[in-house]
């Protein structure tokens, strides 16, 4: 996961109680350890395994893909804002690399 | 010193033609040659000054220091296709897009030429163009693409031609696209209708960014326009999901992507089209018709056929050294190029792909001509799509490749659909890097 | 991947046609030797998955929502979305969700965990799908309740990226 990951927020300064819209997505292979080499070697499974999303240190959701999740996974997920705080993201694959993105919440009127 | 070399390689030609010509200078007859010989190396001509052409040229100066390189193109002032739909809406400025071509051309040392390709004679290596003949050693046919009307009129030239004029496709630079921006801003309302190229046709996903960017004006501009994206494919694609987003949520009452739409009939004096799914009326349009190979591949007798025998409409060539098949003295670069792997069919016809195949093309002519091994290389793709004009939001496509255990050219594709600011700014930094590379 | 991103699947065979037999093997043949996934020849591992989840509950059909394309035209990322179209508050709210893609290698596709904090459980993924095949949905809501939904999806080829 060399790259950042790709955040769209419907909106980062919601009335409270509106429903916010995250869309995440991070590049990675979502090797599924089925398919073979340009060697002919079975490919090692390699997939992301954890999503988890927090709102001011407080868990919002947690996403565990398996290897029917697409590459390059994408999680478009809603919640309601209830509260501000800074959003935390982070993806885990199986070899223990991860990625992050974060985006402060801050609740209108 | 100038001087006296222009004398003596006019001087054969006026002794030979006689009192005429003096009347018709010797370079305007059909069989006279455009340039005669210089240097020791091998001759390299290019057709086509596009993204492909003119990075073969350069490159193959770099490759070759003794190659005479000569590039042939139409057009005095190179127009860049890629961000010219940034351009539409004021993105970028006109001078983004244009560049001068001597520049290079004689930093790097290669010859440039405007004139028009009327004929090829692979067995004469000969080029026939509006201002004479050139013989080659290698030939490099980097024409980009041809607008495929006849596929929707068939002879009929002048429903073709009132088609083109009137609803131009603004795919191949630059007369139409002035048109198109002019059509855009002087738009008052009413049903444009857009018809998308069937695959594979040049930059698959530009057509809705176009969609994007004239929604975006019309938007901000409160005029009552409705686009109906005629597209011939059962969904969006690619970055379906990013461009399908945008269009319900930032142009929910202005864009309506209509699948399975392969045009049927057009009559663009009523301002009606037919399609298989359905008919429709429209106040303006884009009419963007099917693409081929570009016409000096038609020219060199190049065209691929399938199994049935019927013409592919692209240059029939080896997918991994790029040359046509059956002469390996010719190259084709960029947009023409045929089917590179069942697993995918063609690469996409992009300004990234023309760019990275040309410098391999130009790789493969050098190995040859040093004699060394040559090594096949494969390319990689780039693109970036504005989706939303304020904030400046883009998404964006890579291609990768890789030879599978099969012996197969196979695709991997990596849509970013999630639309943001940092997107368009990788954009500019990669056009930036590509004008450098063959335009500096 | 492979042929993943070529949604035209009469013009990949016509270029595949084109490109000529003697030089290329056939489309079927290569992917076999890509990939050793095969697809669940029933819905019985699906079955036995949501059985586990279940704990002997039966699922009420209302309340959970699966929203699928009509057609998968990329078999390699097909889009998905499940909602719960009921209000949630702190002693009713979804806790766990799982996605079963039932003719899949693997047919648990993934799970979700919910919090009261969420507020709204309204997801959407991507997932790759080795043939046409029946895809199930269900929720755990915090007071014991299970929930299901359940759709159909053709996709145009199949076994993209397994």
């Amino acid at each position: 996961m060399s790259r950042p990951p790709r955040i769209w927020i419907s909106n980062a300064t919601p009335i409270p109680g509106e429903i916010v819209r995250i869309r995440a997505q991070v590049v990675h292979p979502m090797e599924t350890g089925f398919r073979f080499g340009p060697d002919g070697q079975p490919l090692p499974m390699n997939i992301v395994t954890r999503f988890q999303a927090s709102l001011g240190g407080e868990m919002l959701l947690e996403w565990l893909p398996e290897t029917a999740v697409a590459q390059n996974p994408y999680i478009e997920f809603t919640f309601s804002a209830l509260r501000g705080g800074l959003l935390h993201m982070v993806w885990t694959d199986g070899s223990g690399d991860f990625a992050e993105a974060e985006q402060e919440i801050v609740l209108a009127g | 010193m100038i001087r006296r070399r222009t004398l003596l390689t006019v001087a054969p030609a006026l002794a030979l033609l006689g009192r005429s010509a003096l009347a018709a200078p010797a370079a305007l007859t059909s069989d006279s040659t455009l340039m005669p010989r210089s240097g020791s190396g091998p001759r390299i001509v290019v057709c086509g000054g596009g993204w492909g052409g003119l990075t073969a040229a350069r490159y193959l100066r770099e490759e070759i220091p003794s190659a005479e390189v000569i590039v042939l193109e139409r057009n005095p002032i190179f127009w860049s296709c890629p961000m010219s739909n940034k351009w539409l809406i004021d993105v970028v400025d006109t001078a983004y897009l244009t560049h001068d071509m001597l520049f290079p051309a004689n930093r790097h040392g290669y010859q440039l030429v405007q004139c028009e390709i009327t004929g090829i004679e692979r067995d004469r290596k000969l080029v026939r163009t509006s201002k004479g003949n050139v013989d080659y050693d290698f030939l490099i046919l980097a024409g980009g693409i041809r607008n495929a009307y006849d596929a929707w009129f068939g002879d009929d030239r002048a429903a073709a031609e009132y088609t083109r004029t009137h609803f131009p496709s603004a795919y191949i630079p630059n007369a139409e696209h002035l048109a198109l921006k002019d059509k855009i801003r002087n738009f008052k309302g009413g049903t444009i209708v857009m018809t998308l190229p069937p695959p594979p046709h040049r930059c698959p996903p530009s057509p809705y960014e176009r969609a994007c960017v004239m929604a975006w004006h019309f938007k901000v501009n409160n005029i009552p326009a409705k686009i109906l994206i005629l597209d011939p494919k059962p969904g969006i694609a690619p970055i379906g999901g990013g461009y399908r987003a945008a269009f319900e949520e930032l142009y929910p009452d202005i864009i309506t992507h209509v699948p399975n739409a392969r045009v049927r009939e057009l009559d663009p004096w009523n301002k009606r089209i037919m399609t298989e799914a359905g008919d429709f009326d429209f106040d303006e349009a884009v009419l963007m018709p099917p693409h081929q190979a570009s016409d000096m591949v038609f020219h060199a007798g190049l065209i691929g056929t399938n199994a049935e025998g019927k013409s592919t409409g692209w240059a029939d060539m080896d997918p991994r050294y790029y040359h046509a098949n059956g002469d390996d003295s010719v190259y084709i670069v960029g947009d023409s190029m045929g089917a590179i792997s069942p697993h995918f069919g063609h690469y996409p016809k992009s300004g990234h792909v023309a760019n990275y195949i040309a410098k391999i093309v130009a790789r493969n002519i050098g190995q040859r001509v040093r004699e060394e091994e040559v090594v096949a290389e494969l390319p990689d793709n780039l693109c970036y799509m504005l989706v939303n004009g304020d904030p400046r939001e883009a998404i964006s496509v890579e291609f990768t490749y890789e030879v599978g255990a099969d012996g197969l050219v196979h695709q991997n594709q990596i849509d970013i659909d999630v639309r943001t600011p940092d997107l368009l700014e990788e954009d500019f930094v990669w056009a930036q890097g590509m004008f450098n590379d063959f335009l500096r | 991947m492979t042929s993943c991103a070529e949604i035209d699947r009469r013009a990949l065979l016509a270029a595949a046609a084109a490109l000529g037999t003697g030089l290329w093997p056939g489309l079927a043949g290569a992917q076999e030797i890509e990939s050793s996934a095969a697809p669940q020849p029933d819905d019985a591992e699906a079955d036995r998955i949501a059985a586990a989840f279940l704990n002997g509950a039966i699922p009420q059909a209302e309340g959970l929502a699966l929203d699928l394309p009509a057609l998968g035209d990329n078999p390699a990322a097909v889009p998905v979305r499940v909602h719960l179209d009921q209000a949630l508050s702190d002693t009713n709210f979804c806790e766990e969700l799982i996605v079963l893609a039932q003719r899949n290698p693997k047919p648990l596709a993934c799970r979700f965990r919910f919090t009261p904090l969420t507020g709204s459980v309204d997801v959407a993924l991507r997932l790759r799908l080795i043939q046409s095949m029946g895809l199930r949905a269900i929720a755990r809501m915090s007071d014991g309740r299970f929930l299901e939904a359940r759709g159909d999806i053709t996709v145009a080829a199949g076994g993209c990226g397994m």
